[in-house]
């Protein structure tokens, strides 16, 4: 037996380096088209100068985003303004700099306000079911059926621009969608063995809720928030671009565009600086959060 | 001996997955004659189905079939044609009959149509003639009412007339093969035979030849020339069905066999279902596959692969064959 | 059949909530219609004046009650600052906001389609890699600034089309197109992408069916195979979001009309926002909301078209 088990052993030893070989290319084969590329690391390494600029603004020794220079009014890229000057005077550069402070500050919030506040109705909804999955249900339905622009204009007109509001107000426009998912995942879970077994155990509806049923429906919430992130950066370039998000001087990159608009047959460089900063950033947020998102499903598909 | 229709060589079908190659279907060869019937037989995920689609060419991209597999139907190597040249061959050569013939038409499409694509596009028929020639077809096939039934779409239809229409597509353009890749296992049991009879008399009456696989003992018993029983992609035993059933060889089929319920048998008996599951076809064992499963396996099966030996009729992959002079 | 009643009934709640909240949002919030018509430097009476004048001192339920009320009699107020009826308000203008959507759609459409259908085909293949990187920068592209850019390159340098304008269709329909090209384009260049998805992921789901095997095993060519037998059964998910866009697009006209001067609905609603002519607002939202209700009733008949289960159900009863 022993003689038997060490033949068979140098056999499979033997064959082992060709068969792993094989393997090896088949996963490979299978995995390529979720590896971190290029097109991963590029938009990071945007997203990590874009942020670096944002939070240093006041280090880098720029003219600050509300200094006029009359010496170059309206200006193309000279000396001492290497993006030129908007109609005012004021540097470009540092406009754009101060103003990616607000997308991104915005862009994170937004979402995480949005998705968290849905995530916990979502749950609500999903959990306890009746009435309560009713009300929810009719309030998702009428917050869907106001464009999402036209309740952040109802916003800006009844609360004002302070950048909180706008934070709150587009973090509001994420809810509907991520109750959704949430409410489909938790129903999908609640009625699990195991939420079975630990409700059967005694265990409160608040221990269930956060031990066993959040840690099965955080990976879509989280590639959720993934997806907002650009989203949000471009609601609010659009609001700004209305004149309805922080309110002037504050800069931010739609207003900057905006502004730019009415000049630009003379000094395109006005609007398209900024124009090509977000579209930059934004495709940066798209192409990572869209890597990420397929790495996760990868994951969770490997543990299983 | 009769025409060779098809001539499998060394068929061998693996799949790309996330843990590595899975190789479904390893070396199976056999031939086919015009006006027989060959039952491949298998548990689910023998394999069987794959060496379908590896012969109709139907496999996703995430397969690779192995240097050396030949296909030869009518003369010809389907593996190493084009997908237009194979176009033309699916339809007039081969055809092939789905399992579950709830979900192999086309909901949006209306019976009549999904037949006529066929004739209009291999046999050039003009749309009236189609569709004359579909409500033939129907007829044909046993349809109650073929000219209202050719406007009708498939959820309008019970099962075992969804599968009569399926097989009216496949006879559609007189096809000289013909795959019916467990055409019964989704019916019910009082349909299953008259599905199995139609395609019968549709193989005698058109002199076609016919692949069947199903995963059912009792489904190829009357009804194939041949059996050939299939197992961690690997054809086990091959053999008329006559001797088959007398001479079983290999311990698989007898466990196969025995897993048909009789009519003889007393009322709650317990049906002898084949313990273990089939092998990881991606980290195969080096041995016999079936060993692990085997009543009679020894030392030896478990160390190298059996090769088929035999009769050019009767052919087995085992080391110690049952119901043979070596075995008692 | 219970099931659109059921529905009905649940739109007809969503309308009253919306229009409940807009009121509210509208009305109990400081900063009210009555400063804004005094002007800037009147006294806290003249300002009372305005209030009682305009009934706005009245307890806000029984406000909302007679403003709902108005409605379903097509009574929707008058708007404070330029006395224009608002119900005839919105329905001159959307006409041309309409226009501009469905111009959007069926461009978007036309080119999420083809697009899906590429991408569905050869899932991770060169086409699909190529269509999904344009649909990311597509999206990364905001209408406002594909609006900038579009208005920059055919009105200003090449001088093609209009930067601004509208043409009613009585000036001939050529003349009225023109101008709309460029607005409906910075439109579908967005809504593009999220059709072309969504038609892509249902579509590899669809081609993976057992009777895309059979049309295949029948020798049909790809093309065929796409057009006749996977994109209906494939396009209910796109239908649905259609359906769904119509918000969403309602929310982009708002501010490509103002880019490109199109008096449509939208245009209305920035001028109510930047007046604070609240009465044109509460208008201007109800109908918002109305127009999405609608327009996902639509997308339910639609199905019934796309799929002959659902059709012949309801024939049949």
């Amino acid at each position: 037996m022993a003689e038997l088990s060490q033949s068979s052993g140098k056999r499979a030893a033997a064959t082992a380096p060709a068969q792993q070989d094989r393997h090896a290319a088949a996963i490979a084969m299978y995995r390529k088209r979720n590896k971190f590329g290029l097109f991963f690391w590029i938009p990071l390494v945007w997203l990590i100068i874009v942020a670096i600029a944002a939070i240093g603004a006041p280090f880098w020794g720029l003219p600050p985003a509300d200094e006029i220079d009359w010496v170059y009014l309206q200006s193309p890229p000279v000396e001492g303004h290497p993006l030129g000057t908007d109609v005012l005077g004021r540097d470009l550069l540092s406009r754009i700099i101060w103003g990616a402070r607000v997308s991104l500050t915005v862009g994170f919030a937004a979402p995480f306000i949005g998705v968290g506040a849905g995530m916990i109705l979502g749950m609500i909804a999903g959990y306890y079911r009746g009435w309560a999955d009713e009300v929810i249900g009719i309030a998702i339905d009428s917050w869907l059926a106001i464009p999402g622009l036209v309740v952040l204009l109802l916003f800006a007109v009844v609360f004002g621009g302070s950048l909180f509001m706008v934070c709150f107000s587009l973090g509001l426009l994420f809810i509907p969608t991520a109750a959704r998912i949430t409410r489909a995942a938790t129903l999908n879970y609640a009625g699990r063995e195991f939420v079975l077994a630990a409700r059967a155990m005694g265990a409160s509806d608040f221990r269930i809720l956060t031990k066993e049923v959040l840690p099965n429906i955080i990976w879509p919430l989280i590639a959720f928030i993934l997806i907002d992130i650009p989203i949000a950066i471009v609601i609010e370039g659009a609001l700004s671009f209305l004149g309805l998000s922080v309110k002037a001087p504050t800069p931010s990159w739609g207003g900057i565009i905006a502004e730019g608009r009415e000049h630009l047959s003379v000094s395109p460089h006005i609007s398209m600086y900024p124009t090509i900063v977000m579209f930059l950033t934004v495709l940066s947020f798209n192409l990572v959060g869209d890597a990420i998102r397929r790495r996760l499903a990868d994951v969770r598909e490997g543990a299983i | 001996m009769g025409e060779i229709i098809l001539d499998v060589r060394n068929q061998r079908t693996a799949f790309a997955t996330g843990r590595g190659m899975l190789q479904a279907v390893d070396g199976v060869s056999f031939t086919l004659e015009r006006g027989k019937t060959l039952g491949v037989v298998g548990e689910s995920g023998s394999g069987k189905s794959v060496l379908s689609r590896s012969i109709m060419r139907l496999l996703p991209g995430t397969s690779m079939t192995g240097p050396g597999s030949q296909i030869l139907l009518n003369g010809k190597d389907l593996t190493a044609m084009t997908e237009n040249q194979l176009r033309r061959m699916r339809g007039p050569e081969m055809a092939i009959v789905f399992q579950d013939p709830m979900t192999a038409l086309n909901p949006t499409l209306s019976i009549g149509k999904q037949i006529m694509e066929v004739l209009m596009f291999h046999l050039k028929m003009s749309k009236r003639d189609a569709r004359a020639k579909a409500v033939d077809l129907l007829k044909a096939v046993g349809l109650p009412q073929p000219d209202v039934r050719v406007d009708q779409y498939p959820h309008q239809l019970s099962g075992g007339m969804r599968q009569r229409v399926a097989i009216a597509i496949a006879i559609a353009c007189e096809p000289d093969l013909l795959i019916a890749d467990e055409p019964t296992t989704a019916l019910d049991v009082t349909v299953q035979a008259e599905i199995l009879d139609l395609l019968q008399r549709m193989v005698r009456e058109r002199n076609m030849a016919m692949i069947l696989i199903t995963h059912d003992m009792g489904v190829v018993a009357g009804r194939c020339d041949d059996v050939a029983v299939m197992y961690a992609g690997k054809i086990v035993e091959k053999a008329p069905v006559r001797s088959l059933f007398s001479e079983t060889r290999m311990p698989y089929t007898a466990a196969l066999l025995s897993s048909i319920p009789r009519v003889t048998d007393p009322p709650h008996r317990k049906l002898d279902a084949i313990e273990g599951r089939p092998p990881d076809l991606i980290n195969p064992p080096p041995g016999c596959p079936f060993a692990p499963r085997c009543r009679h396996a020894e030392d030896a099966c478990n160390r190298a692969v059996p090769e088929l030996t035999g009769t050019a009729d009767h052919q087995w992959a085992c080391i110690k064959p049952l119901n043979t002079e070596a075995a008692a | 059949m219970n099931y659109l009643i059921k529905r009905f009934q649940r739109l007809l709640i969503v309308l009253g909530v919306v229009t409940l909240i807009t009121f509210l949002l509208v009305n109990v919030l400081p900063g009210d219609v009555a400063y804004e018509i005094a002007g800037m430097d009147s006294s806290e009476e003249e300002v009372q004046e305005i209030r009682e004048e305009l009934g706005l001192n009245r307890p806000v339920l029984i406000r909302y009650v007679e403003w709902v009320t108005g409605i379903f009699t097509g009574d929707w107020g008058t708007s404070y600052i330029s006395d224009e009826d608002v119900w005839e308000a919105i329905t001159d203008r959307f006409p041309v906001s309409f226009e501009l959507m469905i111009l959007a759609q069926i461009l978007a459409l036309l080119l999420a389609i083809p697009a899906g259908m590429i991408s569905a085909f050869r899932p991770n293949g060169r086409g699909d890699r190529i269509i999904g990187t344009i649909a990311f920068a597509s999206v990364s592209m905001p209408s406002f600034m594909t609006a900038i850019l579009l208005i920059y390159f055919f009105s200003l340098h090449l001088g093609w089309l209009p930067a601004t304008g509208y043409e009613p269709l009585s000036e001939g329909l050529w003349q009225n197109l023109r101008p709309m090209i460029l607005p409906a384009l910075s439109l579908a260049l967005v809504e593009w992408t999220i059709l072309m998805r969504t038609l892509r992921v249902e579509m590899i789901a669809v081609l993976q069916e057992n009777y895309i095997a059979l049309a295949r095993a029948k020798g049909m060519s790809n093309l065929r195979i796409l057009l006749v037998h996977a994109l209906r059964p494939s396009s209910f998910s796109m239908i649905t979001l259609l359906g769904l866009q119509v918000a969403r697009l309602l929310g982009g006209t708002i501010i490509i009309e103002q880019i490109f001067g199109i008096p449509g609905v939208g245009r209305l609603l920035i001028h109510a926002v930047y007046t604070r002519d609240f009465i044109v607002i509460q208008g201007c939202v109800t109908f918002f909301a109305l127009a999405f209700v609608t327009a996902n009733f639509l997308v339910d008949i639609a199905y019934a078209w796309l799929d002959p289960r659902v059709r012949t159900r309801g024939a049949h009863g």
